[in-house]
């Protein structure tokens, strides 16, 4: 439903930015299953899904320095991953409707198949420009794209600008990696932090979701460091996979045959997962960054790890 | 003096002729009983390093960045301080008086073993022999007699081609001449005289002791095999100055290249020579300038290295002869408890583990490989490979991530389940045995520069292994199989020293890898593992005439006759500090021929040497309260400012390093630092350097790059 009067309140921004970094979140897990499932990791596979992986992780940085300089600090809950629902996107709203050219698709974890990166390309399929303004809706889960998303999160965000508080619970751990990039976090208040905000918003829509069509990303938003592409989408990449034969991926066991062992190593990747959660919700929350890092790190190593023995990787 | 003390010891033989045979008698007569007692000397490869000071400390007997026992909080790889048996120095032994940076002794010692063929590895069970010691079988040793033979090949030997490596000597190849223009072969005696520095052997025992040069003023001489030394008047001694009128050496006369002396127990102690060089002059009166990093026509230097050995003298008229070693006298180590992640011991252990049969329940060639049933120990195959990246934050701009992942893979202890740990699955390890892998930057480990043809650095194949076991659970806790003490030497000397990426390299290169650089039959012969094999060399018949060495030893050239005083060396830079100086940050493409074959942004910088050449460092002056300050290139100051972060770090003129390499400052831990710092620092302590200045604070958090070629190619 159309948002009346295209008037937006703060908790109506901040519902909205808690859907954005629930969207971020939920990416993370599930590309990074896809990508480790990957045997050989220098398949161009491999490096381009880490790149995303590696955006998608600033994304949510990006998102979450947005929430919080508006009041809200995220909450950091076990994403799901079901059937081929993606959480708030609609896919039925886009035109033209992505669905049937990306068939079949699954929001499951999974190894990097058919079904996985037909989803990827769903999750970051491009805005095509319609010329209109924004589509202010209600709920969230009436957008088409993520870029539609954004679009709508800007202009509530505009909307509400005074009501920016620049530099609360601020994080930044990739400007090293955006050497371009002007700056990564909000830290001034009202008008002046609005012009930030939008910024990281653009950011967002830019490397990844929203990007327009036909464009390579704005320079300000390459990767300066470890991305052998960094001008393309995050939709250009994954297409790109989905054009090239996939590379083999480790064999799965069926779930029946599992030992004990296999279901402690998902087991140990859920408490891993579970801590980051809380890591993350303490980092934002303006925590120590020290138990964040590393146990960032380690969850690469437990889906390798389940992945290696033929284990699905599992989050919840 | 020195001819006056000579005058009083030497014991001429009246037949030189017939020493060798009689050594040879002996030893094959020994080895046909079931067993016998050999002498070794260890360690088996030993580095004397360079200083500007007439004062000296000892060669760390310890290995980098691991803890001691008994040794408190500070960590292995710390030098000696001269005259005590494992004091180690604290920061106010690194500079003289006059704030000379003072050099590092290669000491030596003798072990005793009880040999039976075939031998294991590790054998253990060695005691040290020094003089007035009695041994199991009732001889007491009255005497030893050490000789060394030091020589530089490095202006007469071939180019080193970095994006090459082992691999120019491939196929029959060698790469070009250095010095070109001194026309004739590696072996022609016209090259050797002009560009080989060649002192010949020196001799002491321990009985006179005192100390002798490898210097033009100094009679060549050696053991005679018979507790006896031999002088040779007619050694063809050779020095620059012999073969150039004038040169240009700015640092002081290039006269000798080191020293030997025996200590109060009678082991044997070499040092180097100064680091100095020497440059010709070229038609306009200038001196040659240096025009690159490793090959500089026209310069010398004084590195160099050469066979060790060590003649038993008993009170029942025995003499023995012990299996030699080899000394190597190059940089100095500026970060000595830095521990590489890949290290000379690493790359040898690994060589002889997968082609001499070091160990064959780790790795059997006649059954096809590593056996997947061995269980490597936490503490001494695993937790090396775990403490390197928890250290490489003192000498390098780490970024936070890096340093927090670090100290998770350190805290890794032999009851964590390895599934549970940062480690699981080795998902952040680069794989040695996946060729393209070697490629592959980001999040693959270790993320600093490669060998020669590839762009990052892996770990051995033997340590790959050792951790693919750990995160299959099949290992055990605690230490393994101890290591004799001679055998502990032999580890901790090497592990201190830069692995896996040479280039050349700082102490050694490629060729250590290389089998038939060693003593290949040491399960029959004795000799211990690891052992370089020396070419026999019979000084009686050296002649003023001719050069006494040749070109000497190549690898891939099928050549097992043994190495000959310089052919280790000679694969190193020349002069050493232009290497030192430049390999600091680069990015990948400096490794495969300019050619982009890395992940990630072709700008991108990365570290070439972290652990053994400081880039970034904490200076200890500059901690205040505990809290550590920005870092600092640890060569800075006047002319090192650049605007290419690809260049930082550096003199920006290579003669600068020629001169003052001996300013850089040392990595030290804070135990050992004067003044009160946190237990876990290690912080640049002696610099001469400024801490002042636009050069100073310029050191980008990683990743950084190198400026774009051209601004114009930059997009909008």
């Amino acid at each position: 439903m159309k948002l009346e009067k295209n008037k937006w309140t703060l908790k109506h921004l901040r519902q909205h930015l808690q859907f954005a970094v629930d969207l971020e979140l939920w990416t993370i897990p599930f590309y990074m299953s896809a990508m480790f499932s990957i045997i050989d990791r220098s398949s161009k596979a491999f490096q381009l899904i880490q790149s995303i992986v590696n955006q998608e992780m600033l994304h949510l940085q990006l998102a979450s320095n947005v929430s919080n300089v508006f009041g809200h600090c995220p909450n950091f809950s076990a994403p799901k991953y079901e059937g081929d629902k993606i959480p708030h996107l609609n896919f039925r709203l886009d035109t033209p409707d992505p669905r049937k050219k990306f068939y079949p698709a699954s929001a499951e974890i999974g190894p990097l198949d058919e079904k996985r990166i037909n989803s990827m390309c769903l999750v970051e399929y491009p805005e095509y420009s319609t010329g209109h303004e924004p589509a202010l809706r209600d709920t969230v889960s009436e957008y088409g794209s993520i870029g539609d998303f954004y679009d709508a999160v800007e202009f509530g965000a505009k909307q509400l600008a005074n009501d920016i508080q620049g530099g609360i619970n601020q994080v930044d751990f990739f400007a090293a990696f955006y050497r371009d990039f002007p700056q990564l976090t909000v830290q001034d208040s009202g008008e002046g932090g609005f012009a930030q905000v939008a910024l990281l918003i653009d950011a967002i829509r830019d490397q990844g979701e929203g990007r327009k069509s036909n464009e390579l990303i704005k320079k300000a938003f390459r990767n300066t460091a470890d991305d052998t592409y960094p001008k393309e989408s995050h939709y250009d990449k994954f297409y790109q996979i989905r054009e090239d034969r996939l590379p083999p991926t480790y064999p799965l066991k069926q779930v029946g045959t599992y030992t004990e062992d296999d279901k402690n190593l998902q087991k140990i990747l859920v408490n891993n997962f579970n801590f980051l959660l809380n890591a993350l919700q303490s980092l934002f929350s303006g925590g120590s960054r020290d138990d964040f890092l590393p146990v960032m790190v380690s969850i690469g190593g437990n889906i390798t790890k389940c992945w290696k023995n033929g284990v699905l990787p599992k989050f919840s | 003096m020195l001819e006056e003390r000579r005058s009083s010891k030497v014991q001429l033989t009246s037949d030189h002729s017939v020493i060798e045979p009689r050594i040879q008698e002996r030893r094959e007569k020994d080895m046909s009983s079931s067993s016998k007692t050999v002498f070794r000397l260890h360690p088996t490869m030993n580095f004397a390093r360079f200083g500007t000071s007439q004062e000296y400390y000892l060669s760390p007997e310890t290995s980098a960045g691991l803890p001691i026992e008994g040794g408190g909080d500070t960590t292995g790889g710390l030098p000696i301080k001269a005259g005590t048996e494992n004091d180690v120095i604290t920061s106010g032994d690194l500079r003289d008086a006059d704030g000379n940076l003072k050099r590092q002794a290669a000491r030596f010692r003798i072990f005793a073993y009880d040999f039976q063929a075939p031998e294991r590895y590790p054998e253990g069970g060695d005691i040290e022999v020094v003089p007035g010691q009695k041994l199991a079988d009732g001889r007491i040793v009255t005497n030893i007699v050490w000789t060394v033979h030091l020589a530089n090949k490095k202006a007469n030997a071939y180019n080193v081609v970095n994006s090459e490596g082992l691999g120019a000597y491939a196929d029959g190849k060698v790469p070009q001449l250095r010095n070109p223009e001194e026309y004739g072969t590696v072996d022609s005696p016209a090259r050797l005289r002009k560009l080989m520095i060649d002192a010949g052997p020196r001799t002491i025992d321990s009985a006179q002791g005192g100390s002798v040069e490898f210097n033009a003023q100094t009679v060549a001489s050696y053991s005679d095999g018979c507790g006896g030394i031999r002088e040779q008047v007619d050694y063809p001694q050779s020095f620059p100055s012999d073969n150039y009128d004038e040169l240009f050496q700015p640092c002081g006369s290039l006269d000798s290249l080191g020293e030997i002396r025996t200590d109060e127990k009678g082991r044997l102690l070499v040092l180097s020579a100064f680091g100095r060089t020497a440059a010709t002059y070229d038609e306009y009166g200038d001196p040659i300038p240096l025009t690159g990093d490793l090959n500089n026509a026209g310069w010398f230097d004084d590195a160099a290295d050469g066979p060790v050995s060590a003649t038993l003298v008993f009170d029942n008229g025995d003499v023995e002869e012990a299996f030699g070693a080899w000394v190597v006298c190059g940089d100095p180590a500026y970060a000595p408890q830095i521990r590489n992640i890949v290290s000379v011991w690493d790359d040898v252990y690994d060589s002889w583990i997968r082609n001499l049969q070091l160990q064959p329940e780790i790795y059997d060639r006649n059954s096809g490989g590593f056996n997947e049933h061995y269980k490597p120990s936490f503490r001494s195959d695993i937790f090396p490979i775990f403490r390197a990246p928890l250290l490489q934050r003192w000498t390098a701009n780490l970024p936070e991530l890096a340093i927090r992942a670090h100290e998770a893979v350190d805290a890794i202890t032999e009851s964590d389940d390895p599934s549970k740990t940062i480690m699981a699955g080795l998902t952040y390890i680069r794989n040695p045995n996946q060729e393209k892998e070697l490629n592959v930057g980001v999040p693959l480990m270790p993320l600093s520069l490669g060998e020669a043809g590839s762009s990052f650095l892996a770990v051995s194949k033997t340590q790959y292994f050792f951790l693919e076991q750990w995160d299959k659970n099949r290992f055990e806790p605690g230490s393994g199989p101890k290591l004799g003490p001679g055998e502990y030497l032999d580890m901790a000397s090497l592990s201190n020293c830069l692995g896996g990426r040479y280039v050349p390299g700082i102490e050694v290169s490629y060729p250590v890898r290389q089998p038939d650089m060693y003593y290949m039959d040491r399960q029959t012969s004795g000799s211990g593992p690891f052992r370089v094999k020396p070419k026999s060399l019979d000084y009686a018949k050296a002649t003023r005439e001719k050069p006494f060495l040749g070109g000497g030893w190549i690898p891939l050239h099928d050549e097992t006759d043994g190495l000959e005083p310089g052919d280790v060396s000679k694969f190193m830079a020349i002069p050493w500090q232009t290497d030192y100086n430049s390999c600091s940050i680069h990015q990948t493409s400096i490794n495969t021929a300019g050619t982009e074959t890395a992940t990630g942004s072709p700008l991108t910088l990365y570290w070439s040497w972290p652990s053994q050449r400081p880039d970034a460092v904490y200076p200890s002056s500059e901690v205040v309260q505990g809290v550590l300050p920005r870092q600092v290139w640890s060569i800075r100051g006047p002319g090192t400012l650049t605007t290419d972060p690809k260049s930082a770090a550096t003199f920006q003129k290579p003669l600068q390093a020629v001169k003052q390499w001996d300013q850089i400052g040392i990595i030290l831990q804070d135990t050992v630092i004067e003044g009160d710092y946190p237990a876990d620092f290690y912080l640049e302590v002696g610099s001469q350097l400024p801490i002042e200045g636009q050069s100073v604070y310029s050191v980008a958090a990683w990743p950084f790059n190198a400026n774009p070629p051209s601004a114009t190619n930059s997009e909008v």
